[in-house]
């Protein structure tokens, strides 16, 4: 089975003409067809996908193809791609069609990356195990009556499943991340500021990064290659210094010190969670790096920090959905302005809708000093705090998520319970560092990752890191 | 704290119609609720920092015309126009 | 006692792009959304781009305005819905974390008042709203974006106005200061916008907005406080409140309710880091700022001995002080002044007619050379001036096209004696009373149409009438 291999594989085989772009991709159609109805992974599906794949076979016979040789890329649905309908899984953009590509998708349209379809999500990437996508839930590749996790579901599923090479989802508070964990797959965000979100349908824009999914932490390198860096789009964007992350990533790990966040080891992690925490420890121990206990207090906040934030981000991020320039067919005649759009905007999910509530209360007149001000310090000081852990340490080690995937529709009706799976991974957002999930056992059939995070701009050595740890890792293979 | 009518006025001031605020009242309570743990984080004296960038980094003041007829991708417009409902 | 404070916004016409995007800042000659891009319409997934000129212009604003720069800005949301706004939000300034707008605590000398300035931000323009139809249900509003993004600098002043003749005042010296820094034509149509509130007696301020232009703030103000005073002289109690002008009635609305509804939710702008202009940027900006308004009319009067009213009309307006920088010499330059402003004003009063002209420095040289020479009268040079600043000649052609040259001596002395002849009754009175010599010299003038030297002719009737 050919799709059964990671990007880069499948560019050394269609460079050597083992076989086709075109070939490659009729499978993934195939693969696409034969799961989709359960797995529910895309929103939908370049129908010129073949055409495409004609089109790079011929530059790739002239010589003339890119570095991505036509791999099949499957794109999460709040990305932009130009005359593609873009619709972040919601009733209100069903209809947006993009006038324009993000950057990310210039940078891999250049490579000659061939884009497959667009991935499901949570709603406006609001939720962590895609239950709340407007057009019905993702389904986990390894137990489809588990979640895949969220928001960046679809992304996970397709590339566990073996229905695209690697995906581009984004990651605001683990949604990335999360997802990978969940799915078994390499999930990695990015150093805030290294991949352009020009394009990219904002949810909370001050922490969220796109970021790739895929089956390889080698494979990730070569997507970061091409599309991280500086952009005049985006004036968050830093310099990478054209940084090549492929490049010595079998660097290895001898002496470097790795601190485990005490904080996300403790009540609530689940002990097949913690096990495996332990196993990944020791095997870097035993590759070389030294390990010691990172006490971060502020963690303890972060969720509540992150939420209050996000929410008030969320609500001005989406204000401009009013239905005028872009959205649904919702005729305006009779209506008085604002009940027009408030009416139009009734189509937000239950989700969004509260977190429209919370970004209405958080930053208000009355509130704003006791939860968005506050927030905003405990950001401050959680980013103090991990900036001294760096101090002491190259890394920091922890379990991806606290608990390993759970049924669909067991959590939905708990917020708190939903926000906490979150414990782990909004550090990484809250203080701009880049995070990594690197998927490292399956237990009882579902899937877990470990988290790897390092300093700012230290990309290229947490890849390193991750390498380390993904090597010689057993896994077995997904039941489809 | 969290009543109906906070609520309708909040999904009045975001602008968005419910036909049930009390729907709405639990879910929202326990989420502020939880908020409220930000109380203990012990963050009076904290500073906000941020991101610096140099001005020299700044875009270039230079006119170029977007160059696609962009009013024709959007929906409601007439004429060159676009249409929105009339204000009170 | 009455307190007045304003709010003006003014547009940065003089920048080749928006604030944060690179479509064109000034929209004017655009049809509707036609000066529109991804970003200024608010696209899903598009990014606000800082124009760095945007900030400096701003900065030399402060600067002129005598303000503190802060070490570092930064950008904030306005959180509300408005079928004009493309975000439903505006990136604007606020100083909540420190001093971080482009300016504050600056001050502008109006006559002996001074002025505080509390502070200047800058900020984006909303787009342009037309509302269409008559009947309660075609009506329509349609929206025009072409102006949305281009560059604003808000000026925030203490109440420190006693009257709304002082306003006017302070309106117009800003304006021209704006215009000199060559950062705004405040003269372009929606250029220049001020709002304001007042309170009398130390009682509730009260803020007016929604007001059209500057003739519209002194009408408003003036209302306002003959209506605050009403208030008072019959115990009434002012209510601390907004008020929107009513340009048909004339006169202010309460409106309260939908202010008071008003809450923003301001928080920092995510998409823009806080902005660090270095010590030395700054220096040079004051290095290169265009000399000021007050500096040129002290100049103008010590080197040139040019007269303060003379002075300070020139300095005032740029279109002036600019064609007088480029046509004086240390020889000419009090003749330059007082051509251009008492002959070539009425010639150049609109920026229709100034867009429209042709007169270049050396006209004006040529002209007050010839002057000087002798070689043609006062008369004649405000003729030629006129064509000059029509058609653009030169002197010497127009001199030709126009027969515009001295009458000579000879032919002078001819018409005196006819004049003489002719008018037998004004020579009588002349004779009596030497002031109304003046009438004949004019017939001479009239004669020669305006060619004749007034000052040999007058010299000419003395003699032949003594």
């Amino acid at each position: 089975m050919k799709i059964k291999q990671s990007l880069l594989e499948y560019i050394d085989n269609v460079k050597n003409g083992s076989f086709t772009c075109e070939e490659f991709v009729l499978e993934t159609l195939e693969q696409i067809e034969k799961h989709e109805e359960i797995l529910h992974s895309y929103i939908s599906i370049n129908n010129k996908a073949i055409e495409d794949a004609k089109n790079i076979d011929k530059k790739i016979k002239s010589g003339e193809a890119g570095s991505f040789y036509g791999a099949p890329i499957s794109i999460k649905d709040n990305i932009c791609i130009k005359n593609s309908k873009t619709t972040c899984a919601s009733r209100i953009l069903e209809d947006f069609v993009a006038p324009y590509d993000a950057t990310v998708i210039t940078r891999l349209k250049n490579q000659d990356a061939l884009f497959i379809g667009k991935n499901n999500l949570d709603e406006f990437a609001m939720g962590l195990t895609t239950e709340f996508s407007s057009f019905g839930p993702s389904r986990n590749p390894w137990n489809s009556e588990y979640v895949p996790g969220g928001s960046s579901g679809g992304s996970a599923v397709a590339v566990s499943a073996l229905e695209c090479l690697a995906s581009l989802g984004s990651d605001t508070g683990g949604s990335v991340r999360n997802p990978a964990s969940f799915c078994s797959v390499v999930g990695y965000k990015p150093s805030y500021g290294l991949i352009s979100r020009y394009g990219l349908i904002s949810y909370a824009n001050s922490i969220e990064q796109i970021g790739p999914l895929t089956r390889t932490v080698k494979d990730t390198a070569f997507l970061l290659n091409t599309i991280a860096g500086l952009d005049e789009n985006d004036n968050t964007t830093i310099d990478n210094h054209n940084d090549d992350y492929l490049a010595e990533i079998d660097h290895g790990i001898e002496g470097k010190k790795i601190g485990i966040i005490k904080q996300m080891m403790g009540e609530g992690t689940s002990k097949e969670v913690v096990d495996a925490t332990n196993e990944a420890i020791s095997k870097l121990e035993k590759q070389g790096a030294q390990i010691q206990d990172i006490n971060l207090e502020t963690v303890d906040y972060s969720v509540a920090a992150y939420y209050t934030i996000t929410a008030t981000e969320a609500g001005s991020n989406l204000a401009r959905y009013d239905n005028l320039r872009y959205g649904y067919d919702f005729p305006l005649e009779g209506y008085e302005f604002n009940s027009y759009i408030s009416k139009a905007r009734k189509k937000f999910g239950p989700e969004v809708t509260r977190r429209m509530i919370l970004g209405g209360f958080v930053p208000s007149a009355g509130y704003a000093g006791r939860y968005f001000l506050k927030a905003m310090k405990v950001k401050n000081k959680l980013t103090r705090e991990v900036n001294e852990a760096f101090k002491k340490v190259d890394l920091l080690i922890s379990p991806t998520v606290p608990v390993q995937p759970f049924k669909i529709g067991e959590k939905i009706e708990d917020p708190i319970a939903l926000f906490l799976v979150d414990f782990n991974t909004v550090t990484a957002n809250l203080t701009g560092k880049p995070a990594i999930s690197v998927p490292f056992k399956v237990t009882n059939g579902l899937p877990i990752g470990i988290q790897l995070m390092a300093e700012h701009n230290e990309d290229k050595f947490l890849l390193q890191a991750a390498y380390s740890l993904e090597k010689d890792t057993k896994l077995p293979e997904v039941p489809l | 704290m969290v009543t109906a009518e906070e609520i309708e006025k909040v999904a009045k001031l975001m602008r968005i119609e419910m036909d049930d605020h009390a729907e709405y009242i639990e879910r929202v309570k326990k989420m502020l609720g939880y908020f409220d743990l930000l109380d203990k984080a012990n963050v009076e004296s904290e500073e906000i920092d941020f991101t610096i960038m140099p001005i020299e980094n700044l875009r270039k003041d230079e006119f170029i015309p977007y160059d696609e007829k962009l009013i024709e991708k959007l929906k409601n417009y007439k004429g060159t126009y676009v249409r929105a409902p009339k204000m009170v | 006692m009455t307190k007045i404070g304003l709010e003006i916004h003014c547009q940065l016409t003089k920048l080749n792009s928006k604030l944060f995007c690179s479509c064109k800042a000034d929209y004017r000659e655009f049809e509707p959304n036609t000066n529109i891009c991804p970003i200024c319409m608010g696209l899903p997934g598009s990014l606000p781009r800082l124009n760095q000129k945007a900030v400096e212009k701003a900065t030399t604003i402060a600067l002129a305005l005598s303000c503190q720069v802060p070490e570092k800005i930064a950008f904030f949301r306005k959180n509300y819905f408005y079928p004009d706004l493309p975000k439903n939000f505006q990136i604007t300034q606020l100083n909540v974390y420190g001093p971080t707008s482009i300016g504050e605590k600056g001050m502008v000398n109006v006559e002996d008042k001074e002025i505080r300035i509390r502070r200047i931000q800058l900020e984006e323009d909303p787009g342009r709203l037309i509302y269409e139809g008559t009947s309660e249900k075609t009506q329509i509003t349609l929206v025009d974006y072409n102006r949305a993004g281009t560059p604003l600098v808000e000026i925030v002043t203490e109440p420190d106005f006693d009257n709304p003749k002082q306003v006017r005042i302070f309106l117009n010296i800003l304006s021209d200061l704006l215009e000199n820094l060559g950062v705004s034509e405040p003269t372009l149509e929606g250029a220049m916008r001020a709002d304001g509130n007042v309170s009398i007696e130390n009682g509730p301020k009260v803020e007016i907005k929604n007001i059209g232009s500057f003739h519209d703030l002194e009408k408003a103000l003036h209302f306002e406080i003959t209506r605050q005073e009403s208030l008072s002289s019959r115990d009434i109690p002012i209510a601390q409140e907004t008020r929107h002008w009513d340009d048909r009635r004339k006169v202010t609305v309460s409106a309260r309710t939908k202010e008071e509804e008003m809450d923003y939710r301001y928080f920092p702008e995510g998409d823009i880091p806080w902005i660090k202009i270095a010590d030395a940027r700054i220096q040079k900006l004051k290095e290169d700022m265009p000399e000021s308004i007050s500096s040129k009319k002290q100049r103008y009067v010590t080197q040139f001995d040019i007269p303060p009213q003379v002075a300070d009309v020139l300095s005032s307006d740029k279109f002036y002080s600019d064609l007088f920088e480029k046509s004086h010499d240390e020889k000419n330059a009090k003749d330059i002044a007082n051509l251009i402003t008492t002959d070539l004003m009425g010639l150049v009063d609109t920026r229709e007619k100034r867009e429209q002209s042709k007169l270049k420095p050396n006209h004006l040289q040529d002209l007050v050379s010839a002057i000087q020479a002798s070689r043609i009268t006062r008369t004649s040079a405000k003729t030629a001036l006129q064509e000059m600043v029509k058609s653009g000649k030169s002197l010497e052609e127009i001199i030709k096209d126009l027969d515009l040259g001295k009458s000579d001596e000879g032919e002078l002395e001819k018409i005196v004696d006819e004049v003489i002849s002719q008018e037998t009754k004004a020579v009588e009175e002349a004779k009596a009373n030497p002031q109304t010599i003046n009438y004949l010299v004019g017939k001479v003038m009239q004669k020669t149409k305006g060619k004749a030297d007034p000052i040999i002719t007058l010299e000419l009737f003395k003699k032949k009438l003594s």
